[in-house]
């Protein structure tokens, strides 16, 4: 009992980094988890869009604004703001419908309209939407006889909608919240684990304290053994920590089979996080650079392994590297149990398959550390 | 003699707390000053406010007959510091550390040279010159500490206790040092609460309670000071109420004291007073296994002055 | 004095290896990390080929449009090639597929086409928007027939069916916003570089070190000693600057717009605001070395974080609703200073943040001028 009060004394001392870490992820959970609706019908893509009418207030004008209304979010902004929001991506695209331009359309002039886009798909979509209104315009204007008739036909062509079935029972977006959580918490884990371990293990470790502790009274084995429980209770209220704060953000999925699934894996990498900082508490000899080596191995398995970027969103052959890290196999599971739709021996295959090297990567890191500890 | 250090009516508060109350005093050239006191009794105050390092409220501090300031680097330069906690950088080398310091005082870089070797040699740093602080042991440490603060040969030279926490070898060597500097015509204000060191070493002695000055002089004179003059003691020995009576009757005997195994007996004046006692025990058919005698230590004039001990 | 004063400034801070990992080390390592994460992230928010299915039943094979449409928007010669295609002949099939993510969606064509897709997403809505438009062209032809019956049809349909593009695309093409991440941690390095100035100058305060003490006894002056501290710790963090700026354009390619003089300024006086930042924290607080050093860290971190180190968005969404904020945070001036250069055609908004690190500067050193005038201190 010494031995475990001793170590939260000295635990004490280093908890700013540990808050820290956490209020990191509860602003980042907080922040991308915001809406959590049960989406189970089919939702048209949105792009954000922003118009700039420089033309007279035609019905043409108006009502190609009507339509773009009805396929994007119709976004109302300073003028000056234009290019930043389209740089940081708050807009997908500016349209400016030029000076005379209904004039000119209906002299058959094919007025362009003016675009300023960020070129990506959302961006893309939006051209789709604006080649097909003016075509379907351009093509009705030599079939109406008055501008009433036009807009009717015209609007009663584009109202035309292929029937969209979504086929699954999951809330695929709510899903990917909760793995967008879970892979965060890689950091966090990581970080406080090796961190709270290693600044903790390492006041146990100086020589002269060590020697105190050889020569007294405590059976020196049971003492270790009594440290180890201590970082593993350390370990175990983290884990305990990020599960509840996970109820908290991600919402009912917990409750389901999905979200033990998300919570044992989660189990199962503080462990490995714990055999990592046993491991470093082994071969770190200088208390200054503790912190150094938690930055680079927390924010590099965090990047190199999809927990702060998409994995889908990484190349191939990062992903390919990632592979040798433990935290790629944390977040290969919490992406496997995102579309996992039914659950059964077959599908739990890859994901206990993943566990288990995860698992594997713990013993070896256990086994290296009491390795090195035997050979100092 | 010349006066080189001359102190009035210095007072320093730190809020409402008085650390240094109107104190004067003078150092006189070739001198060596004990500051004498118990921990927070104003010494360190005391240097801080005559290096300019502290503001102070009231107060003369003159230097080499110069007002002391903080920008007057004339004074500056004759000056030698030896602070009580180690100040050295731990990224250069024992050499690196001594000559940056130097630097700050002798721009040429070849005398600068000399000087740093012969500061090298007086605290026999001689063998660690490539070493780095950590590599150093505490006593050593002390050393490198010293070198760093007389390399460039001042002639005045404020050390605020120097010696704490320092190994008897080191310490020796530190003091040996000191008496050094002293044979070479440095004048020296010595702070440390370690009275032994203030009657090896100093000329005269302040002695310092509450930041206000009890006691001055000469070792010799403040132990005057004392009502004692002679202290004897003997261990092991086993005595009836009536031979205490007996010891109390001898002559110049003022107190005795005896708690079963040793024997205290203060003397008020110090001539004769071992031999009498050695006859009268002899007589008496007493047994005892030692017996010495001492002078009285400043500790006794300390603690005759306000009651309490130096080292508490 | 000066000189040597200098020359042991950068040998002790050179010497130390935290300071120069967090400054020199830490910002390489870190790019390395955003060039392996991000490199490939803006080239997957393009349009991009993605496989369907279409159950080719006899509804399908009938309704020519749909027919002809995904032929042509499945070869493999056309540039504007959206999908692979995989015709079945069975729904079950088709839906096999769906369930294994093996294709985004399939086309049952019944009494009315319909697409099934097993979520709300970008490509399937392109699905969508694809067999909208076949229904759409279809109207327009039903719609003149009705009009006009069937003569000259075929002149109607070439119109209808030319490759005219409405629009005139005039966006900027730098539109690359992973390069603000390269930009935020370039002003990380900046005021990384303040850790230098504030061990420097720690060293040089009687009030803050015992080595201080030592200096300020001597007889050099303090403002020289000061100065030459200052300008050493200067010297070495702008080295370290300078190998991030080797990293960051030669071996990741990072693109600055152009790249020169305002460049080359900008980083200058980022890293000036970040010794300056150093320098204010080490003479106003009167606290252990090590917890200087933390607020500098934190105040760094969250300067960085407004910035958009750890997403760009944050940065847009401050100085859309406080840009107060962050025109008195030197990460975000460093960080919009390159920026600007990259984005924008004209140089006014670089002269601004340039001004602001400028008056930043400017206060951070009255600061630190007014507590360091002092020559005495009241307790020490």
């Amino acid at each position: 009992m010494t031995v475990f009060k001793t170590f939260l004394k000295v635990l004490n001392k280093c908890k700013a980094p540990l808050i820290l870490y956490t209020v990191i992820l509860i602003f980042f959970g907080g922040f991308s988890l915001k809406t959590n609706e049960v989406n189970t019908s089919f939702n048209a893509y949105l792009p954000d869009v922003y118009i700039n009418n420089l033309d007279e207030n035609a019905k043409i004008t108006e009502n190609f604004m009507t339509y773009l209304k009805k396929v994007s979010n119709v976004v109302l902004l300073d003028e000056e703001d234009i290019s930043d929001a389209l740089f940081y991506r708050d807009i997908n695209i500016a349209i400016t419908i030029p000076e005379g331009f209904n004039r000119d359309f209906f002299l058959g002039r094919k007025p362009k309209l003016e675009i300023q886009c960020t070129g990506d798909y959302a961006s893309s979509l939006v051209n789709i939407y604006i080649e097909k209104y003016m075509q379907v315009a351009n093509t009705y204007r030599v079939l109406a006889s008055s501008e009433e008739e036009l807009l009717r036909l015209i609007n009663g062509n584009l109202d035309l909608k292929t029937n969209v079935y979504l086929k699954t029972s999951l809330d695929t977006e709510a899903m990917s919240k909760a793995t967008t959580y879970f892979n965060f918490t890689n950091y966090c884990i990581l970080a406080g684990c090796i961190f709270g371990v290693c600044f903790s293990l390492f006041s146990f470790k100086q020589k002269n304290i060590d020697d105190r502790i050889r020569i007294s009274k405590i059976n020196y084995k049971k003492y270790l053994m009594q440290l180890f429980l201590s970082t593993f209770v350390f370990a175990f209220f983290l884990w305990l920590l990020y599960v509840l704060l996970g109820f908290v953000l991600v919402g009912k999925i917990m409750f389901t089979y999905h979200g033990l699934i998300y919570i044992v894996n989660l189990f199962l990498f503080t462990l490995c996080a714990l055999s990592i900082a046993f491991f470093l508490n082994q071969v770190i000899l200088n208390k200054d650079t503790i912190n150094g080596i938690v930055n680079v191995i927390a924010l590099g398995s965090s990047f190199l392994c999809g927990a702060f970027v998409p994995v889908q969103f990484l190349p191939d052959f990062v992903l390919k590297i990632a592979r040798i890290l433990p935290s790629y196999w944390f977040i290969h599971v919490n992406e496997l149990t995102t579309s996992l739709e039914k659950i059964n021996l077959i599908t739990l295959k890859p994901i206990w398959q993943s566990m288990l090297v995860l698992s594997l990567f713990t013993c070896f890191f256990f086994l290296m550390s009491l390795y090195v500890k035997k050979r100092n | 003699m010349k006066k080189v250090i001359e102190v009035e009516h210095l007072t320093k508060k730190y809020k409402d707390f008085i650390a240094v109350s109107d104190l004067s005093f003078d150092v006189e050239e070739g001198e060596v000053l004990g500051l004498l006191g118990p921990n927070g009794s104003g010494k360190s105050t005391t240097i801080n406010c005559l290096l300019s390092l502290l503001n102070y409220e009231d107060g003369i501090i003159k230097i080499l007959g110069q007002v002391m300031s903080s920008t007057n680097y004339d004074v500056k330069k004759d000056i030698g510091v030896i602070f009580q906690d180690i100040a050295v950088f731990e990224e250069l080398t024992v050499y690196e550390n001594i000559d940056y310091f130097c630097g700050l005082y002798i721009e040429d870089k070849q005398l600068r040279k000399e000087y740093v070797i012969e500061a090298i040699k007086l605290v026999g740093l001689e063998d660690f010159q490539k070493f780095y602080p950590k590599q150093l042991s505490g006593g050593l440490l002390r050393r490198l500490n010293i070198a760093c603060g007389i390399a460039h040969k001042p002639k005045i030279i404020f050390l605020d206790e120097p010696t704490v926490a320092v190994d008897p070898q080191s310490r020796e060597n530190i003091l040996a040092g000191i008496l050094n500097l002293r044979k070479k015509g440095a004048t020296i204000l010595y702070t440390t609460h370690y009275m032994e060191e203030v009657e090896m070493i100093c000329d005269r002695v302040i002695i310092l309670d509450k930041g206000k000055i009890i006691a001055s002089g000469s070792p010799l004179e403040l132990k005057n000071l004392a009502k004692i003059e002679e202290k004897v003691t003997i261990e092991d020995i086993s005595l009836k109420k009536t031979d205490l009576e007996k010891i109390k009757s001898l002559k110049n005997v003022e107190e005795v004291s005896y708690n079963k195994t040793t024997l205290i007996i203060t003397y008020k004046k110090g001539q004769h007073n071992l031999p009498l006692l050695v006859e009268f025990l002899k007589k008496e058919n007493l047994e005892y296994q030692r017996i010495f005698s001492e002078r009285p230590t400043l500790n006794d004039v300390f603690l005759e002055l306000t009651g309490k001990e130096l080292r508490d | 004095m000066f000189k040597h004063n200098f020359i042991y400034t950068l040998k002790i801070l050179g010497k130390n290896k935290v300071l120069i990992f967090w400054t020199f080390a830490f910002p390489i390592i870190l790019g390395t990390f955003f060039f392996l994460a991000f490199s490939d992230i803006e080239n997957n928010e393009k349009l991009d080929v993605f496989p369907i299915a279409i159950v080719e039943n006899d509804n399908f094979n009938s309704r020519m449009g749909f027919k002809e449409t995904f032929e042509v928007l499945s070869d493999d010669n056309n540039e504007d090639k959206l999908f692979d295609v995989s015709y079945v002949l069975e729904e079950d099939v088709a839906l096999e597929m769906l369930e294994n993510k093996d294709i985004v969606g399939y086309i049952l064509v019944l009494d009315e086409p319909t697409v099934v897709v097993a979520k709300s997403g970008i490509n399937e809505t392109i699905l969508q928007v694809t067999t909208d438009q076949i229904l759409s062209h279809e109207k327009v032809l039903e719609d003149y027939i009705r009009k006009n019956g069937n003569s000259r049809l075929e002149n109607f349909v070439k119109v209808m069916m030319d490759d005219y593009s409405y629009v005139l695309d005039n966006s900027n093409k730098n539109m690359s916003y992973t390069m603000v991440e390269y930009y935020t941690l370039i002003a990380m390095t900046c005021l990384y570089g303040g850790t230098l100035g504030l061990t420097a100058l720690n060293q040089n305060l009687a009030n803050m070190s015992q080595r201080g003490k030592r200096i300020e006894v001597s007889p050099s002056p303090k403002f020289k000693v000061v100065l030459s501290s200052i300008l050493a710790s200067f010297l070495i963090s702008l080295i370290g600057l300078f190998l991030l700026f080797l990293f960051l354009v030669f071996l990741l390619k990072v693109d600055f717009g152009l790249f020169g003089g305002h460049v080359v300024l900008l980083a200058i006086v980022g890293n000036l605001a970040g010794l300056a930042i150093g320098v204010a924290i080490a003479s106003c607080f009167k606290v252990k070395e090590g917890t200087k050093l933390g607020i500098l860290l934190s105040v760094t971190m969250l300067g960085c974080f407004l910035a958009g180190m750890m997403g760009i968005t944050m940065k847009y969404v401050v100085d859309k609703n406080v840009g107060w904020i962050n025109m008195i945070n030197p990460a975000n001036l460093i960080t919009d200073g390159f920026y600007s250069l990259y984005y924008y055609d004209t140089l006014t908004r670089y002269w601004w943040d340039l001004l602001g690190l400028l008056i930043f500067i400017g206060v951070m050193v009255i600061v630190s001028v007014l507590a360091l005038r002092r020559n005495s201190y009241d307790s020490i």
